[in-house]
């Protein structure tokens, strides 16, 4: 990809995840487009954050893109490198601000299932990942934002498997069973972004991506988004100038930000 | 061995009708026991992975994954319990990724699921077909954390810890270990899940160093090993070095198992792979990435590929030739010392593997 293609789907995504983060915040990431994020807005209006990892690496020196959450540039001369349970434990009591991770499927109420595909847990359609970190950074953070891709099966009325409670049933339901935190405040997919209605907790639209309608993001849904009131605003798109440094100094590799080749 | 309680809830869902295959993950009293019974004498303990293997691994046995996934994690270990066929074990860990290779060859047949899977490299679809197949039953299902907190309970010495994690999700449901119960401190509504502390029968551990006796350093993430290490009944410490006891005293700072918890010590270099060894060397991302690719989608791969690179060898060195020889080694410690900054910067950039073109240097 030449240097002043347009910006790819990924790179756009990269951008908005980017635009979540507040300067002086520490920041939980799992591997990829989220790691990405991370970079990216140390590159640009977040320069002070700390990354953190579920392996325990955090604080590193910047180097290459990590392919582990235990990878070396997770820990690259970290001043100090926390067991997995103390890292975790960092979430609990509150040195977390804000954490991203992706799902295999996302419910109206922000409730992630990475577990299984199917209705019998003992022979599932598919067998995915489990749990890892999702649950626990989902049950702990102060914010939570998932990242993945949109449609009616990934995005269903009730997900298969509550890895990670959410919103749980809406209303006052998650405080109620005991977790901290604001629960899941953004869903970013290739439709939009998502926040959640205050009263019922229900996915409802934030902004939609240039392209995209309401129509469109409502068919790729599982289950009846909700609209904010007035009209929809567009997602603000990253300038070419933010694409560059994308592609020179976050990721010049593409190995999270450049489409699979056909 | 105590009596214990189990979610009944979680024993329905997950049709374990004999309770007793869970027992010995929350076993204290024995694992006490043992210990009060471990060689307190620093004694030359290092023997052979095969003899480490024969000895202190016994079919049925709870074996935990150390490292994370393909850090530091002790995979040449895991090659000789299948090599010697060992039979029936348990898989735990955070993550456990490595029980799936296990699982078509009889050594591994219980799961304690945290994470499976091998993040960017692929979904698990031995995983999937095994399960279906009924070569592998699931005995619990926890979040990474709540492995760590298990493990990290024993190492405090308690019986276990309330945890805010799990709570309210379908996990529960599938974990006869936990209970949801309110946290005794609060008088409002406040619920935690009990987590038990854990304790696995035999723990691998690779380490960069150890001394003869079995203090054994780690550099780089110890996740949950030094919890691991302090909870388990067996320890077998594996290392790239074997260093005298005055370096361990005197020049390795960071961290150190004691050598009282160690069984036996194994001199392993190259014991980490085909994972990464943080100072040593970096992971053969392609070798990864055919296991994912090219033998996870039928048996048929599976075996051939276990066949090749398991029973095909005897351990580390054959591994390290067959990988590539003295270029990989070269390019691996490059690579793992430019990843961690003490190293000039270099271009990590690769072929990802395709089916059917295998390279002649696994990178």
């Amino acid at each position: 990809m030449t240097d002043n293609a347009p910006a790819n789907p990924l790179e756009i995504l990269a951008y908005i995840i980017s635009a979540q983060i507040r300067d002086h915040t520490i920041v939980y990431v799992g591997t990829g487009l989220p790691m990405v994020a991370g970079i990216l807005a140390r590159f640009t209006h977040a320069p002070n954050i700390t990354m953190v990892y579920e392996s325990g690496g955090q604080d590193p020196i910047h180097g290459g893109m990590p392919w582990s959450v235990g990878g070396p540039f997770t820990w690259r001369k970290s001043p100090t490198i926390m067991e997995m349970a103390y890292s975790f434990g960092q979430c609990y009591n509150g040195y977390v601000d804000i954490a991203f991770l992706g799902f295999a499927q996302v419910d109206m109420y922000g409730n992630v299932n990475t577990h299984m595909i199917g209705d019998n847990f003992l022979l599932p359609k598919a067998r995915l990942t489990g749990s890892g970190g999702n649950n626990d950074l989902t049950s702990l953070a102060e914010n939570m934002v998932l990242v993945g891709l949109q449609t009616p099966e990934k995005f269903p009325e009730k997900v298969d498997f509550i890895t990670s409670v959410g919103h749980l049933r809406g209303g006052n339901t998650r405080k109620e069973a005991g977790l901290l935190g604001n629960g899941p405040v953004a869903v970013i997919s290739q439709c939009g972004v998502f926040n959640f209605e205050p009263v019922t907790k229900r996915m409802r639209v934030k902004t939609l991506h240039p392209g995209m309608t309401f129509e469109v993001a409502q068919m790729c849904t599982g289950f009846e988004l909700l609209k904010p009131e007035g009209e929809i605003p567009l997602t603000p798109m990253p300038s070419p100038e933010i694409i560059e440094i994308l592609r020179k100094k976050v990721d010049p590799a593409g190995v999270f930000t450049s489409l699979p080749s056909a | 061995m105590g009596v214990f309680d189990y979610s009944r809830e979680a024993l329905e869902n997950l049709k374990i009708d004999d309770t007793g295959v869970l027992d010995r993950l929350v076993d204290f009293e024995t694992a006490r026991k043992v210990h009060l019974g471990k060689e307190r004498a620093k004694k030359d303990k290092r023997i052979s992975l095969k003899e480490a293997v024969a000895e202190f691994v016994q079919d049925g046995d709870v074996v935990m994954d150390t490292g994370f996934g393909y850090v530091r994690t002790c995979i040449q270990s895991h090659f000789e319990i299948m090599r010697q066929e060992k039979k029936n074990l348990q898989m735990i860990g955070a993550p456990n990724t490595n029980q799936s290779y296990m699982i078509i060859t009889g050594a591994v047949t219980y799961s304690h699921n945290s994470y499976i899977g091998a993040e960017m490299r692929g979904t698990d679809r031995n995983y999937t077909r095994q399960l279906k197949a009924g070569k592998v039953k699931i005995l619990s299902e926890w979040s990474h954390g709540g492995v760590a907190q298990g493990l990290k309970a024993a190492q405090l010495g308690s019986p276990g810890v309330l945890s805010k994690q799990m709570l309210a999700s379908d996990i529960i449901k599938y974990n006869p270990y936990l209970k949801v119960m309110q946290n005794p401190i609060k008088k409002e509504p406040d619920p935690t899940v009990f987590i038990p502390a854990l304790y696995p029968d035999v723990t691998f551990i690779h380490a960069q160093a150890a001394d003869k006796y079995g203090n054994a350093y780690i550099y780089g993430p110890t996740v949950n090993d030094v919890a691991g290490a302090a909870a388990s009944k067996k320890v077998v410490i594996t290392a790239e070095e074997i260093v005298p006891e005055s370096d361990i005293r005197y020049n390795k700072k960071g961290v150190i198992i004691p050598f009282f918890y160690a069984d036996a010590v194994v001199e392993l270099p190259y014991g980490a792979l085909p994972g990464s060894m943080p100072g040593y060397y970096y992971w053969p991302r392609q070798w990864w990435e055919k296991l994912m690719r090219l033998a996870g989608p039928s048996d048929e791969n599976m075996k051939d590929f276990i066949d090749e690179w398991i029973f095909g060898t005897q351990g580390p060195i054959d591994f390290v030739e067959k990988l590539g020889g003295a270029r990989w080694m070269i390019e691996a410690r490059r690579q793992t010392k430019a990843a961690e900054g003490d190293n000039e910067d270099i271009d990590f950039s690769y072929q990802e593997y395709k089916v059917g073109s295998d390279p002649g240097i696994f990178f």
